[in-house]
């Protein structure tokens, strides 16, 4: 038993090393955040298709991941889909009512995620306002399905 | 024809037989109450079956994880799908191949070694000796084993697949030239936690059940002699090989397959 | 009370697969007195030590020690018996994961709550009792065969029991080792009024040590008595087993066909 000590180091260190691991594999790997409230503010955007759209897709601006998609649920009253968004607490106030937001998709079967960009209005949205001017994802087969119909239509 | 359906009617009762004799023992050890000095059996234990089986499982993690983002890459570039490469790397491993390749390397390094240590300990007759002493070896010798083999393996798993997503991204990013913010966010937006990683963590919980158990029972049923022991522990790997394999189907049938 | 035995073994059958390997044997092992267990290898003498120690269950006949059937307790209770009992195995059984104090110490540390200092006292002094206290740092691996099975004779007395089963304690000893075994034996059944049961197929170390003799062939007890009586004994194969001649009733050739034939017939085949 003179080894024990070390040896109880040794297993301390590989569970801890286990643990961490799988913190990892959930914030790393799944996007998990662990602040999902506090510094965080709503903003709502309904879309007539979202595609393959899921939740905890990146929302960005000009590239730069700005939020998460928090839910994503189908509008009954419009019969189209209401995603929710937790966007930084610092662009609170700074976007303007009239910014759209557009599904995109990286590169040509990459994920989907959603592009905001400012507009002009000097009007500022708020905490839990809806984005008006949205923009839905481009769907691969209903372009290609236009593509050729427009070939057999020339 | 009649002795030959007599020869399968013993195989079978043996076969029965010999799976109570494993059931019984299961759980008569696993459930034993732990003695004082129960914990600190463990911590040994833990240390020889998790912590020096470390290196084999993470050196292996890295370089799996090193070739899935190599070949991946290869095949995904002629889709021009190359930003599908961290979502390929992590769901191939978090799913299927650090649970199995985990379990594998385990059975291999820790599986045969507790086959063969209780194997000799049941040949110098320790074994005995520990019951004249009115000490159960159940208790003493058998369930701290299987106790660190069941916490072991999921946490190697852990650590292949987190080693073996950084390869990936070594591979794929650092080396390829894959671009690093796809990477991760591709992989992101579609490994979902419980689904994903929950789902081989279980697997590699049940495979560590059972390699442990198939490890830890060859070694206290063996024939007590240098042939016994070594047939005992080659016997150790190929069940365990054989079980993981097969269990590694019907558990992704049942998570993944849509038979639930 | 003291006069009844310790051990009463009573038609006792066991079989290991298919061959038999006990078919009735009946024993009285008297209190305080040493009793040895002799036969030809491989007539069972070390599974009759474990059917005694509550390892193996028989087939029919029951075991009692002081009067309760080993055999029909529970898990327990059978742990309990057995703490009252040591057992010196024929390879010394240390534990190797252990140091030579810490397997002295084993069945203290498992069994009682001494301090740690009483428990330091109690295993210098047995280690003592058996000349190896200065051998007290070393692994068993380190130990040569007969400084083994003195620690693990050590380690059986550790508890101080009542009955200790000794499995062929003289077996693959040099000369010298042997002896320092033997006064050992000897003189801790004196000290303690030890119990013994001595199995071996050593008959002179065994013969000078020992107070009553069972002589067991094919399963079945052959001859018992004092060792002077059956140095005496006319039996053949008493006689054959007690003073070690190649042949007699326990034939120096295994069972095979006739020599001549067999040798003509390998010479047809060719």
């Amino acid at each position: 038993m003179k080894r024990s000590k070390t040896m109880e180091l040794g297993v301390g260190l590989f569970m801890l090393a286990g643990i961490l691991g799988l913190v990892f594999l959930g914030l790393r790997v799944s996007g998990m955040t662990l602040n999902a409230s506090g510094d965080t503010f709503r903003l709502e955007a309904n879309f007539a298709n979202i595609g393959s759209l899921k939740p905890r897709a990146r929302v960005t601006m000009a590239g730069v991941t700005v939020g998460r998609i928090s839910a994503i649920e189908l509008d009954t009253e419009w019969y189209d889909a209401r995603v929710v968004m937790e966007l930084d607490s610092d662009l609170e106030g700074e976007l303007s009512r009239d910014t759209t937001a557009a599904i995109l998709t990286a590169g040509l079967l990459g994920e989907q995620y959603v592009g905001l960009s400012v507009g002009g209005d000097p009007e500022m949205l708020a905490d839990g306002d809806t984005i008006r001017d949205t923009q839905s994802a481009v769907v691969l087969e209903e372009l290609i399905q236009q593509f050729v119909s427009n070939m057999v239509n020339d | 024809m009649i002795g030959s359906l007599r020869r399968l009617g013993r195989f079978g009762c043996n076969a029965l037989e010999s799976l109570g004799r494993a059931g019984g023992f299961l759980l008569l050890s696993a459930f034993a109450v732990p003695s004082r000095e129960g914990f600190g059996l463990w911590v040994r234990q833990m240390h020889f079956v998790g912590v020096l089986s470390l290196a084999i499982v993470l050196v292996s993690g890295l370089f799996i994880g090193m070739v899935l983002a190599l070949q991946g890459y290869t095949i995904l570039v002629e889709f021009g799908a190359e930003q599908a490469l961290g979502q390929m790397v992590a769901l191939s491993l978090l799913r299927e191949l650090a649970p199995v390749v985990a379990a594998l390397l385990f059975a291999g390094r820790a599986g045969s070694a507790l086959t063969a240590e209780i194997g000799l300990m049941k040949a110098t007759e320790q074994l005995s000796s520990m019951e004249m002493i009115g000490v159960d070896p159940l208790r003493r010798v058998v369930a701290p084993r299987l106790w660190a083999g069941f916490v072991a393996l999921p946490l190697l798993t852990v650590g292949f697949s987190v080693v073996g997503i950084w390869g990936g991204y070594l591979v794929g990013v650092e080396w390829l030239g894959g671009f690093e913010g796809s990477y991760w966010g591709n992989m992101q937006s579609s490994v979902e936690f419980l689904d994903d990683v929950g789902n081989g963590m279980i697997k590699s919980m049940v495979f560590a059940v059972v390699v442990t158990w198939i490890a830890v029972f060859q070694g206290y049923d063996l024939i007590p002699t240098s042939e016994g022991i070594s047939r005992a522990t080659t016997r150790t790997v190929v069940y365990s090989s054989l079980a993981v394999l097969g269990l590694d189907f019907v558990l992704t049938a049942v998570m993944f397959g849509g038979l639930s | 009370m003291s006069d009844t035995p310790f051990v009463v073994v009573e038609g006792l059958h066991f079989s290991r697969g298919e061959t038999e390997i006990f078919r009735g044997v009946d024993l009285q092992i008297p209190r305080g007195k040493m009793t040895a267990i002799m036969g030809p290898s491989g007539t069972g003498k070390t599974t009759l030590l474990k059917l005694i120690g509550g390892q193996l269950q028989p087939d029919a006949g029951r075991v009692l020690i002081e009067g309760e059937n080993i055999h029909a307790q529970s898990r327990k209770a059978l742990f309990a018996m057995r703490r009252r009992m040591g057992m010196l195995f024929q390879s010394g059984a240390l534990f190797s994961d252990l140091s030579v104090f810490e397997n002295v110490a084993f069945p203290l540390r498992v069994h009682t709550d001494l301090p740690e200092a009483m428990v330091r006292d109690l295993v210098l002094m047995k280690l003592e009792a058996v000349g190896l206290r200065g051998a007290r740092d070393l692994m068993p691996a380190e130990l040569s065969g007969g400084m083994t099975r003195r620690v693990a004779l050590a380690r059986a007395i550790a508890l101080d029991p009542q009955l200790i089963l000794y499995d062929e304690p003289f077996v693959g000893q040099d000369p010298i080792s042997m002896g320092v075994l033997v006064q050992l034996i000897k003189r801790l059944n004196e000290a303690l009024g030890l119990t013994s049961v001595v199995v071996s197929h050593d008959i002179k170390e065994t013969l000078s040590i020992v107070d009553y003799v069972y002589v067991i062939s094919d399963g079945q007890v052959m001859a018992h008595g004092t060792p002077k009586s059956l140095d005496v004994n006319q039996d053949a194969r008493v006689r054959q087993f007690v003073h070690g001649e190649p042949d007699g009733p326990v034939p120096f050739h295994y069972p095979a066909k006739d020599y001549f034939s067999d040798i003509l017939d390998a010479g047809v085949r060719s």
